[in-house]
């Protein structure tokens, strides 16, 4: 592959219509359910007058893309990895992908789970990274909140440290591999839906259900989503800023040679028209590197 | 160059300086990372005001376990030798900076 494009949203979409139209080989890979556009009801991009749901523009924009030549793999990105000047990407499938550049346009993900509790136990019990805590949680009971593959990870890091883990997943979108890996592993899933994280004094003793059915564990790790953009990001050595967009300049370049980002990644304005625009921008301008020709503006 | 502190040197740091920051870290923390350079620019930019120091909480699980640490990136705040409350998570560098300052 000449080009691998995370994220299945407005940005990631135009780039590899831009980048396929070029005569470069292209791969999107993510799930369109992932963008916040999906599902959303669009008022405000021009030339698309009334309310047009932003599924069917993601629909025709992928369809659009793979007529001109572009592939497009609907899964969640686990890992990826730089050296000798290419990228490989892993998905919850298990499939590697490799290829000359990267784009970036994972959107941005929504970490908070809004239930009574979080916030007050955060660093208490709570906590967002489960490769960052788990080693606090040797011998204790533990329970990972999230539909996708990233939680099946963190619920299989999870059972090297403690000693009971539960992976909360009301129907799960997580892959087959990663499910059982998950499931191979130890971890006990429980199909129900979080409702409140309670705790005594400064530590969470438990996690209830929204059918008030409780558990006893010391953490609660939330993993909601894909993984985070920020984390793929420093996998091929683009450093984030400390709330997580990448900083990109006018070609859409990041710090590391051949990777790319645009859209909501790079920072507000959340919008699909701004997204586009830096889709078609970093498309070209991969295409331009992948030709070995000076990057156009 | 900011100095790493381990379970020996600890508590003298703190009885040693009026006020203290410590980024308690640890290698495989990837948000820990995105702090580092933060952590590094305060130490310069607050010094004579404030001693920074880092400890990773991986080697010395003891002072995790005594001051209740179970998320990193954690900073904790000592001021004439009394803890006060840690910034839990990757915080930007000004909010880091008034905190200090401020208490």
């Amino acid at each position: 592959m000449d080009i691998i494009i995370i994220g299945a949203g407005p940005a990631g979409i135009q780039a590899a219509i831009h980048a396929a139209r070029g005569k470069r080989s292209v791969v999107i890979i993510g799930k369109r359910a992932n963008s916040a556009m999906y599902g959303a009801h669009v008022e405000n991009y021009f030339g698309i007058p009334g309310k047009t749901d932003g599924s069917d523009i993601l629909n025709n924009g992928i369809a659009q893309a793979k007529a001109f030549g572009a592939e497009h793999l609907e899964e969640n990105v686990i890992g990826m990895e730089h050296s000798n000047d290419m990228f490989s990407v892993t998905t919850e499938n298990g499939s590697t992908v490799t290829a000359k550049a990267v784009i970036l346009a994972p959107g941005i993900s929504r970490v908070k789970l809004n239930v009574p509790g979080e916030k007050e136990f955060f660093g208490k019990g709570v906590s967002y990274c489960a490769a960052c805590d788990c080693n606090f949680y040797k011998g204790k009971r533990v329970a990972i909140i999230g539909d996708e593959s990233e939680a099946a990870a963190s619920a299989e890091l999870m059972t090297k440290y403690a000693s009971k883990v539960y992976w909360v997943t009301k129907e799960t979108k997580a892959s087959e591999m990663m499910i059982k890996k998950a499931k191979d592993s130890g971890a006990e899933m429980i199909d129900e839906k979080a409702a409140e994280i309670i705790g005594e004094g400064n530590k969470v003793t438990k996690l209830m259900f929204s059918d008030r059915s409780m558990i006893n564990v010391d953490g609660v790790f939330i993993e909601l989503g894909a993984r985070s953009s920020s984390d793929l990001a420093m996998d091929i050595g683009v450093m984030p800023e400390t709330d997580g967009t990448i900083k990109v300049n006018e070609k859409c370049e990041t710090s590391v040679k051949g990777v790319y980002a645009c859209g909501d990644v790079t920072g507000r304005p959340w919008q699909i028209a701004k997204a586009v625009g830096q889709g078609a921008v970093a498309g070209m301008n991969a295409t331009e590197y992948i030709k070995g020709e000076k990057n156009v503006r | 160059m900011v100095t790493e502190l381990n379970e020996r040197t600890f508590d003298a740091f703190i009885e040693g300086n009026k006020t203290v920051l410590i980024d308690c870290w640890a290698p495989w923390c990837r948000p820990c990372r995105m702090l580092t350079p933060i952590i590094e620019e305060l130490e310069k930019e607050l010094k004579g005001k404030v001693a920074v120091a880092k400890l990773n909480t991986d080697e010395n699980m003891g002072i995790s376990a005594r001051f209740g640490i179970n998320a990193i990136p954690t900073l904790l705040v000592f001021k004439d030798g009394v803890m006060y409350e840690p910034l839990i998570g990757l915080r930007p560098k000004e909010e880091i900076r008034q905190y200090v300052l401020d208490i």
